[in-house]
């Protein structure tokens, strides 16, 4: 067991366990009188194998961050890194392999094509690589997701949570160094929502999976190994072995 | 409803400039046909005009037979001048002739192109300066028999100037000539692009038409007598092979004569202007269709704030309404260009357009508002109607899924009628005996092309599968996702694919009909064709080579045997017809003619051979006699003599003959003596480069001739196809160009629907570059897809074509595979290249925007 602040410390001075992180992370739009501080200065690493929880107010810059670190936008200063690449050292291509091959995503909605089945949906990552599937991998996601009477079927023909629950299997098929998931149960409702933390959190202990989830949620938050809090672009909080009373009581505060 | 019309518009320029150009385009062709005939026509009018305004009656031969566009007329007596000049009221009398002259330029070389363009004539320079309607520019008239006057537009073309010396073909020898003078035709250096040379009086009677006689007599009425009282007066003195007629009513002949003329070109512009038309059909309805379906959540919002269904269905026609009168006055516009183009094409292919200034009808403007307009409403009606279905619901959805599966029962039945009723009226109008064929065909291939759009998004699906099938081996998910895409909404497919279909099909058409025509030739010429060489005379028609020269080459060591051909227009029991002049002495052993009953010997002045099928329908027998009607010579009544089979002479007018002249009775009927084409068998123990040379030796002083072997006879009776070909390549290549922008088009409207689809593949890790190939080979998918439906139909119609004309030599369907295949595989090019600026635009997307999008 450790204490919240050696974990503080590890967190943040440990970049070797990392499986991504920023330093001094600033995120600004517009300009002028118009100008945003979407991040501001954030210091932050995401420990090997831990789920992590983002949470704060709407604005507090919780999707910047996400899209920052994951290399899906850039930062106005500062850096981000996967593993050990510096994103801001990449150009688009390798980028894009970057994201490819080391990262997942989940988003709130619409995260599978339209044309393909799970199955292909699944795998697309893989196959944009030219990678052949590895194919006891992938009946581990198909078990551990619970989707193996469902992947022959297109999107339009699954529930919502079906869907999400594809997607974050695609976001571990490439077995990736981070996932990433945007309010991944936002959309559904608490049945199917569950159902997808609880696939996340499997993947965390029974496959070793690093993931990042942004929620609002407090009951979602308690899966997670770990909670940081945002506010105005700044890292304002941050919580061990979290209970959904004890998150509940910390976003209390921030309507003060 | 009217402001989000307009603002509609205002936002999306560009589309709505690629969606226009098509109907622009349409129009401009219209438009510039239009305004180029009335622009011809009024010209020439006002030539002829001028031409006959100091002639008031025209006496001349009556037809001997014929109608339209071949009237046969022969001359009248040259003492009927002298009559004539005796009526009162007559003020002047001029006699005149005219007939085939060929003038030589000063590079050697024979100017004009009877055969097959600008004619080459010639005449007598008339004394009344009243009644020539040549005005002389320099020089002066001819004063000695070897002096001509030629036109300024030939002088101009053959570097001659006046006191040069040259050669005109005439009938005869070759003559040396002085120029003396050169002139203007009117308002214009040469009478619709024509080489002319006039001769003195006399000399052209002897050289160009027959001594003694007149092609016209042209008289001036005394004051205070009318053209018609004159024409009166002098129809009671002519004999009844000749008539007289006034100026007026010369001018009004001559007028409907360049109209008829005009009339065809008139007809095979407005065919490809009716193309773009289509074509430009098919891109507004699918971009109207796009953008119903990506306006469906505002349409819905709109219906649910009150809007009435009328009101979604005006505002969407108001928008195709904008478009097209945009179109049409881009159009118009455009088609004064189009028009000018096209006078400066013409004048380039040797048919000079009278200067003057364009006539721009107010009609023009109508009819090209009107079809610009129509076109463009009908395109949008369907969308509209589905616009107005939109329920006020559809403001709470999202994404409506976009059309799938193989569309209504009924439409299948339709389609299917549609394709059903246009073939067969199409095999009617080409097989049947019916009077308005090409109407017929017209309206048949029209109705194929509906029905098979039809039908596109039926056939669409298994279509896009089958040419994409390959895709997933060859390229991967990339591959999969281009042909899941092309697949997805077959509807629109199937449209961008029909806008190319319809420009391929006319293309594959064209080129199946030219190499079967050609094979025909080909296989024509080797069948047909014993003999190694042959002399084309290039005279066209209306004149040909001197029979010398089949005599000398025909005396030459190198040569076995030389026959000439002739033939010429004649009246068989009351039908034009062609007769085919053979020397029977050499005929036979360089032309397979085969006599089946008779002899060749007893043709003789007053024997005819006629081929067997055309006996055995008019039940004649040897000895049996036949009525033939000559313009030189009047009604002869001819023995048959002979029944031949076969017999195929490449090279003239009626390629089986059905009646044959020996060279005595064909010189006794006709007053002109040319040889259209001289066939040469080469002797057994000479090389062909020895006899060709031989033969190009002897031929050397008879300018305009080509020598040939076998291989270039081929080649020269085929050319003019491939410049056929050409033009009808470059003009259809306009209207594949535009159908490649609707596909462009259309895949910049789906990649904007999908722009969160993209934003997901590029965030889960597709590259820029994987995304353009996808993109590219979607494109790829849906332009193969009009090419083969396209080619399904041009072989088709060259199927159909070159069987209704069997009759006419079309012996042999050939379909040429390689340029077929070319056309395919540059399908799939032109595919990839209209997916460079959607691909682009579409890897330049903000992942993180796209993604974010909704
Ligand atoms: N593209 C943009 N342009 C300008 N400002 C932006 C843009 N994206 C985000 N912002 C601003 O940056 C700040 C952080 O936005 P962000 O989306 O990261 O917040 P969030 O914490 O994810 O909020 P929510 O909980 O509502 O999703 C907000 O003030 C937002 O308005
Ligand atoms: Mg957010």
């Amino acid at each position: 067991m450790t204490t919240p602040v050696l974990f503080h410390e590890a967190r943040t001075f440990t970049s070797v366990a990392a499986a991504a992180r920023t330093v001094d992370a600033t995120k600004i739009y517009g300009i002028g009188e118009t100008e945003v501080r979407a991040l501001d200065g954030v210091t932050v690493a995401f420990a090997r194998a831990q789920f992590t929880a983002i949470m704060g107010p709407s604005g507090s810059g919780k999707s910047t961050l996400m899209h920052c670190v994951a290399g899906l936008d850039s930062l106005t200063s500062g850096r981000a890194f996967i593993g050990e690449a510096d994103l801001s050292a990449l150009n688009d291509r390798e980028l894009t392999i970057l994201r490819r091959d080391q990262v997942g995503f989940i988003f709130q909605a619409y995260n599978l094509l339209p044309t393909m089945t799970a199955a292909e949906n699944l795998t697309l990552p893989l196959r944009l690589a030219g990678r052949k599937p590895d194919r006891e991998w992938l009946d581990t996601v198909v078990e551990v997701m619970g989707l193996r009477d469902r992947l022959h079927h297109r999107p339009s023909e699954m529930s919502g949570g079906q869907q999400q629950r594809v997607a974050v299997g695609r976001a571990l098929a490439t077995r990736p160094q981070i996932v990433f998931a945007d309010e991944p149960t936002g959309n559904l409702d608490s049945k199917a929502g569950t159902e997808v933390l609880e696939f996340m959190r499997n993947a965390v202990d029974h496959m070793g999976q690093t993931i990042v989830m942004v929620t609002h949620d407090p009951m979602s938050a308690a899966y997670a190994d770990s909670i940081i809090f945002l506010a105005d672009g700044r890292i304002v909080d941050e919580m061990a072995h979290p209970t959904a009373g004890r998150v509940l009581e910390r976003m209390k505060q921030f309507g003060e | 409803m009217f402001f989000t019309t307009i603002k509609g518009l205002i936002a999306h320029k560009l589309r709505l400039f690629a969606t226009a150009l098509a109907v622009t385009l349409g129009v401009a062709f219209m438009a510039g046909t239009l305004v180029l005939t009335d622009t011809v026509g009024r010209t020439f009018d006002d030539l002829f005009g001028n031409v006959y305004k100091q002639t008031d009656v025209v006496v001349r031969s009556q037809a001997a037979f014929g109608a339209g566009a071949v009237v046969q007329r022969g001359r009248v007596s040259e003492s009927l001048l002298t009559e004539v000049r005796a009526v009162p009221g007559v003020a002047q009398a001029q006699g005149g002739v005219f007939g085939y002259a060929r003038l030589i330029g000063s590079n050697g070389d024979a100017l004009g192109n009877p055969a097959a363009g600008a004619p080459t004539i010639g005449g007598d320079w008339t004394e009344s300066a009243r009644l020539n309607p040549y005005d002389l520019v320099t020089g002066s008239p001819p004063a000695a028999d070897d002096e001509v006057v030629i036109d300024a537009a030939s002088a101009n073309i053959g570097k001659l100037a006046v006191g040069d010396t040259t050669t005109v073909l005439v009938q005869g020898p070759p003559q040396r000539v002085r120029i003396s003078g050169i002139a203007r035709f009117g308002t214009v250096d040469s009478p619709g692009g024509a080489t002319v040379v006039l001769f003195r009086h006399t000399v052209a009677q002897k050289l160009i038409a027959e001594p003694g006689k007149f092609d016209t007599i042209s008289v001036v009425a005394a004051p205070g007598v009318t053209q018609q009282q004159l024409a009166a007066r002098v129809a009671k003195i002519l004999p009844a092979s000749a008539e007289a007629v006034t100026g007026a009513a010369m001018t009004k002949e001559s007028q409907a004569a360049i109209r008829q003329a005009m009339g065809f070109f008139r007809t095979f512009m407005l065919v490809f202007a009716v193309v773009a038309l289509l074509v430009g059909a098919f891109m507004i309805f699918n971009t109207f269709s796009i953008t119903v379906a990506q306006r469906t959540r505002e349409n819905g919002l709109l219906r649910a704030l009150g809007a009435s269904r009328r009101q979604i269905l005006a505002s969407v026609l108001l928008e195709a309404l904008a478009v097209g009168v945009i179109a049409s006055l881009l159009g118009i516009v455009g088609g004064l260009g189009v028009a000018i183009g096209l006078k400066e094409l013409l004048g380039a292919v040797g048919i000079p357009v009278p200067a003057g200034s364009v006539v721009f009808k107010p009609a023009t403007v109508v009819i090209s508002m009107v079809v610009g307009v129509g076109v463009a409403l009908l395109a949008a009606l369907s969308p509209a109607r589905k616009a107005a279905e939109v329920p006020p619901i559809a403001a709470m959805q999202r994404g409506l899924v976009g059309s799938t599966g193989y569309g209504s029962k009924r439409r299948v039945y339709i389609g299917s009628g549609l394709l059903l009723g246009g073939l067969a009226t199409l095999l009617i109008g080409l097989f049947g005996a019916v009077s308005e064929g090409v109407i017929l065909v017209g309206t048949g291939a029209l109705l194929v092309f509906f029905g098979v759009s039809t039908l596109g998004r039926t056939m669409s699906l298994p279509l896009s599968k089958l040419i994409g099938a390959p895709l997933p081996r060859l390229r991967g998910v990339t591959g999969e996702l281009a042909r899941d895409n092309a697949m997805r909404n077959p509807k629109r497919t199937a449209a961008s694919a029909s806008a190319l279909m319809i420009g391929v099909a006319l293309v594959g058409f064209i080129t199946i009909f030219v190499s079967s025509t050609k094979a025909s030739v080909e296989q024509a010429v080797d069948q047909s064709f014993i003999g190694d060489i042959v002399v084309t005379s290039g005279g066209g028609m209306s004149g040909g080579v001197d029979p010398s020269l089949a005599k000398r080459l025909d005396l030459l060591p190198e040569v076995a045997n030389a026959t000439g051909l002739r033939q010429g227009f004649a009246s068989v029991e009351g039908q034009v017809e062609f007769v085919t002049g053979v020397n029977t002495a050499t005929a036979f052993d360089v032309l397979d003619i085969v006599p089946i009953k008779g002899r060749a010997v007893d043709l003789g002045r007053s024997g005819v051979a006629i081929r067997q099928d055309v006996a055995t329908n008019k039940h004649l027998a040897i000895g049996d006699v036949v009525s033939i009607v000559f313009r030189d010579t009047g009604a002869q009544q001819l023995r048959v003599a002979m029944i031949y089979a076969h017999g195929q002479f490449v090279g003239l007018q009626e390629v089986h003959p059905s009646y044959l002249l020996g060279m005595p009775a064909y010189d006794a009927n006709f007053a002109t003596h040319f040889d259209m084409q001289i066939n040469i068998k080469q002797a057994g123990d000479v090389s062909e480069a020895a006899a060709l040379a031989a033969v190009e030796r002897a031929a050397k002083p008879y300018a305009g001739v080509s020598v040939l072997n076998r291989a270039g006879f081929k080649k020269q009776q085929t050319a003019p196809l491939n410049q056929m070909l050409a033009l009808v390549y470059a003009l259809l290549g306009l209207a594949i160009f535009i159908a490649l922008l609707g596909i462009a088009n259309t895949l910049a409207l789906s990649i904007f629907e999908r722009t969160r689809e993209i934003g997901l593949l590029r965030a889960v890790g597709m590259t820029r570059a994987q995304l353009r190939s996808s993109i590219r080979w979607e494109s790829v998918i849906i332009a193969v897809q009009g090419t083969v439906l396209g080619l399904a139909i041009g072989l088709f119609f060259g199927w159909a074509l070159v069987g209704a004309l069997e009759d006419e030599g079309l012996t042999v369907f050939r379909v040429p595979y390689g340029s077929l295949s070319i056309i395919v595989a540059l399908a799939a090019v032109a595919g990839m290249v209209a997916a460079i600026g959607p691909s682009r635009r579409a890897a330049k997307l903000n992942v993180l925007k796209a993604v974010t999008s909704d």
